[in-house]
């Protein structure tokens, strides 16, 4: 795939309540357009947004919000895969480069959570799992992630103390990127004493309600002047996303798949560092050994023994300090990966900067693993 | 009667899990325990917060329609008798039914007669079944009693439900060989349509409400046929508190060892529609063939009938297929007031 | 008027819902609930109902106290997978008086419960949830 990255923009992921939808977007698309040296000729602007329909009463995002960013008559699509939107949105926009419908395209993630208090934010997130088996209960967005735990600490023989790492290396990260909700240092022994969400979960083991905007200017080779990064492939696979149809719900079988997918389209199995979906410290234990950077059952270890951290052996997992303290403002999130991706392999990164960063994976998913994206970013 | 009749083919019930003390009650609003000493009742079965007359009936029937050894389509016929139903308009028998695969080529309705609606139902029942328009059909009593906070029915308005299979005489595992009811337009309680609680008389609830048509139905019962206390193992009465069914049957004529076993009140509390009717389920738990039965539950407004039962060589087999009343008065945990106030939603919340 | 919880949405789901009615695929012998129009495991449509057990084992469990809207009379709230032989399940348990009875390998039972209750006019909704076995028996439409 010859699709390049020109410029990106994000905004801190806050709640942002003096700031709407479009408002967001803005900030972080006109960053991205500015720094892409204001290209003319945007072809396409595709959106990626979960929550604007429940949150905002808003349909048809990207139509909108083309006249909005001063882009009146621009292509635009709008397009929603749950937390995983944003790098599903990414596909899109890269395969119009790749197809040569577009030459360049503005590529943004946007989502508000805070419209509204988390007891409704509780509900909208539940609508990650299937409707059939979940929306007649009350289990919210955590259940699942829970039992799942819970099964992983039984099945490995896996104690809470540590599971409680991932968390702590997460805030560590994110403490240096500006752009990062909760940018504070926290310890491991402090995850299992938090506010208990769905045992043995706690609200160090979740993700931070945030809203945020994250945005990149995508050009194919020959429209493309200074590229920052390149995307060398999306791929993706849907899955069970249920822990109970999965006869093995300890491998997320689309994460394994879509990465399967990206390695036999390019051939690579390095990587110098791994933006992955942690929504729970059990996804990232999951996703790390789904695509088989870690062996089963041992992600955890790995992870307490330093593996993963700027300075182990790597891949470097989430140098941005990921879903978990960087936050994740659901459907941007897989922009917000896109970009820091970018300025990691361009050298830039404002925060954990991943010593010659050459080549990074972008993992996102929705819920459990019903639609999994994979992206390889490679340094130009 | 006529000669055709018809017999219980299942029974069953159904109570919560949770016990609120009268202690509890007691110690919210400021009563003496000589206040409440005199109803005889230890503590009350409430329902949680996510039950309601609609889930413990469905329970109550799943236990009966087991025992009974039928499948759900042969049932033609489904009474809900209740006073604290879900929807005012909108039957939960229907609900029931559904759940448990008894539709759609069924009769169904909801039958109001404060606490006796599901026996009215059982006596339409037998009806029904003898002259031959249904072969099988259900009742089912079940009840969220609701007090005023701080009245003293509060002490003993209980959750709990009842249910019966009702069918031909061949095969039953007790056989209602004859009932009476008796009723006059007597306001001793009643609720208002809208009003969450109920208002009563007090001691005009006792005797020309309670005593006067329980009497007057069981006279009229054995008159009849014929009968006399003597001719009777056990007597159960509607159980309003812990003394009332052991005067009533005493008047009557009754021992206390009659009337001990159908007892539920004293440790569960008044379950309403489901308060003779499980002492019912209860005694057929244990009851041996040929022991014969005096039923008389009673309905504030108000109204009594009285049934006399007879039990047969099918009930031993089928008394093991359900979970048995004793086992759900063993299955308990006590509660407090708040725990109570906030499942029976007597603490205003904005939804 | 509003309403907050759909019609028809439950009613066309009740049979699933009432019963545990999942889907048996005729091509490959498994079972998955709720029923989807094709196997999730091998893709035929060539699909028959099936109802599942009301009983089978707890495999794991949480308690949620981040509740959702409109269920705070309800917390905790404690949820299970259970295992009903045919398929699993993942349902609200219920009659939990003391959560640490919850332990992997537990007999688990359904019963019919209250949900959701759109306030205080609108529907409520009737679900099976699991509690620890009292032998409540199972009978099959």
């Amino acid at each position: 795939m010859q699709v390049f990255v020109e410029g990106v923009g994000m905004t801190k992921v806050e709640r942002h309540y003096e700031k709407g939808l479009s408002h967001l977007a803005a900030e972080a698309a006109f960053k991205a357009l500015d720094e892409a040296g204001r290209p003319g000729g945007v072809d396409y602007i595709v959106v990626a947004n979960a929550l604007a329909t429940l949150q905002d009463e808003q349909l048809d995002l990207g139509g909108y919000l083309a006249a909005s960013l001063g882009l009146r008559g621009v292509r635009a699509l709008t397009i929603e895969a749950g937390e995983a939107s944003g790098l599903a949105a990414a596909q899109v926009a890269a395969s119009l480069i790749e197809s040569g419908m577009a030459d360049k395209v503005l590529l943004v993630g946007v989502e508000k959570v805070t419209e509204f208090p988390s007891g409704k934010a509780y509900r909208h997130l539940q609508m990650v799992y299937d409707s059939e088996s979940r929306s007649y209960y009350n289990v919210g967005f955590a259940a699942d992630a829970a039992m799942l735990t819970r099964l992983y600490m039984e099945t490995y023989g896996v104690d809470r103390e540590l599971l409680s790492y991932w968390p702590a290396l997460m805030h560590n990260n994110a403490k240096e990127n500006p752009y990062a909700m909760l940018n504070f240092a926290i310890k491991p022994d402090r995850v299992s004493k938090a506010l208990a969400i769905a045992e043995p979960l706690t609200l160090l083991d979740t993700f931070p309600l945030g809203d945020g905007a994250a945005a990149v200017v995508l050009s194919s080779e020959d429209s493309s002047s200074k590229p920052m990064a390149r995307i060398t492939a999306i791929e993706s696979a849907t899955g069970l996303g249920s822990i109970e149809l999965s006869d093995d719900p300890l491998i997320i079988d689309s994460v394994a798949e879509a990465y399967k997918r990206l390695s036999s389209l390019t051939g690579v199995d390095r990587f110098d560092f791994i933006e992955l979906h942690d929504s729970f410290t059990i996804t990232a234990m999951l996703v790390l050994e789904s695509i088989g950077v870690a062996p089963k059952g041992k992600a955890a270890e790995m992870v307490a023994q330093g593996s993963f951290s700027p300075t182990g052996s790597g891949p470097v997992a989430n140098p941005s300090g990921g879903l978990k303290a960087r936050g994740h403002p659901i459907g941007a999130t897989g922009v917000y990966q896109l970009a820091e991706a970018s300025l990691q392999v361009a050298g830039k990164f404002p925060g954990v900067q991943v010593r010659g960063a050459k080549r990074g994976l972008v993992i996102s998913m929705n819920g459990l693993g019903s639609n999994s994206f994979v992206a390889l970013v490679e340094g130009v | 009667m006529g000669s055709v009749r018809a017999g219980v083919h299942g029974w069953g019930a159904y109570i919560p899990i949770y016990r609120l003390p009268m202690a509890e009650i007691a110690r919210i609003w400021g009563w003496h325990p000589e206040q409440y000493r005199g109803l005889a009742v230890d503590e009350k079965a409430i329902a949680g917060p996510d039950e309601d007359s609609v889930t413990m009936g469905y329970e109550a029937a799943r236990n009966a329609i087991a025992r009974a050894q039928v499948r759900p389509r042969e049932i033609e016929a489904v009474f809900f008798g209740t006073e604290s139903k879900p929807y005012a308009v909108k039957p939960s028998a229907t609900i029931v039914a559904e759940a448990l695969g008894i539709t759609p080529t069924t009769m169904a309705s909801d039958l109001e007669f404060a606490c006796r609606a599901a026996s009215e139902g059982m006596r339409a029942l037998t009806g029904m079944v003898s002259s031959g328009l249904i072969k099988y059909g259900l009742v089912i009593g079940s009840d969220t009693a609701q007090a005023n906070p701080g009245d003293v029915l509060e002490f003993t308005a209980a959750s709990g439900a009842a249910a019966f299979v009702i069918g031909p005489e061949k095969g039953a595992a007790a056989i209602i060989e004859d009932s009476a009811t008796f009723v006059t337009d007597t306001p001793d309680f009643w609720r208002r349509s809208g009003e969450p609680y109920p208002l009563h008389g007090e001691g005009f609830t006792g005797e020309p409400a309670y005593f006067y048509h329980i009497e007057s139905a069981v006279k009229a019962l054995f008159e009849r046929t014929g009968l006399r206390p003597s001719d009777f193992k056990y007597a159960i009465f509607h159980q309003p508190n812990g003394k009332f069914p052991v005067k009533v049957g005493q008047d009557l004529g009754f021992t206390l060892d009659q009337l001990k076993e159908g007892l539920v009140t004293p440790m569960i509390g008044n379950t309403y529609n489901a308060s003779a009717l499980m002492g019912f389920a209860k005694v057929l738990d244990k009851a041996k063939p040929g022991d014969r039965i005096l039923l008389a539950p009673f309905g504030s407004g108000a109204g009594s009938d009285a049934y006399s039962i007879l039990v047969t060589d099918a009930v031993e087999a089928k008394r093991l297929l359900a979970p048995t009343v004793e086992q759900y008065l063993a299955r308990k945990v006590k509660v407090d007031y708040g725990f109570y106030a906030k499942s029976r939603e007597i603490i205003y919340v904005i939804k | 008027m509003s309403m907050e919880l759909s019609i028809p949405r439950f009613w066309r789901f009740k049979h699933s819902i009432y019963r545990l009615q999942a889907a048996r695929c005729r091509s490959c012998g498994r079972v998955h609930y709720p029923p989807k129009n094709a196997c999730p495991y091998c893709g035929s449509r060539d699909l028959e109902p099936v109802e599942l057990p009301k009983r089978g084992k707890l495999v794991s469990h949480t308690t949620v106290y981040a509740v959702p809207d409109g269920s705070r009379q309800y917390s905790p709230i404690y949820v299970g997978l259970i295992d009903l032989g045919l398929t699993k399940v993942v349902t609200e348990l219920t009659d939990i008086a003391d959560p640490s009875q919850l332990r992997k390998g537990i007999e688990m039972e359904a019963v019919l419960r209250k949900a959701r209750v759109d306030r205080d006019a609108g529907l409520i909704y009737y679900v099976l949830k699991f509690r620890p076995a009292m032998g409540v028996p199972d009978v099959q439409a």
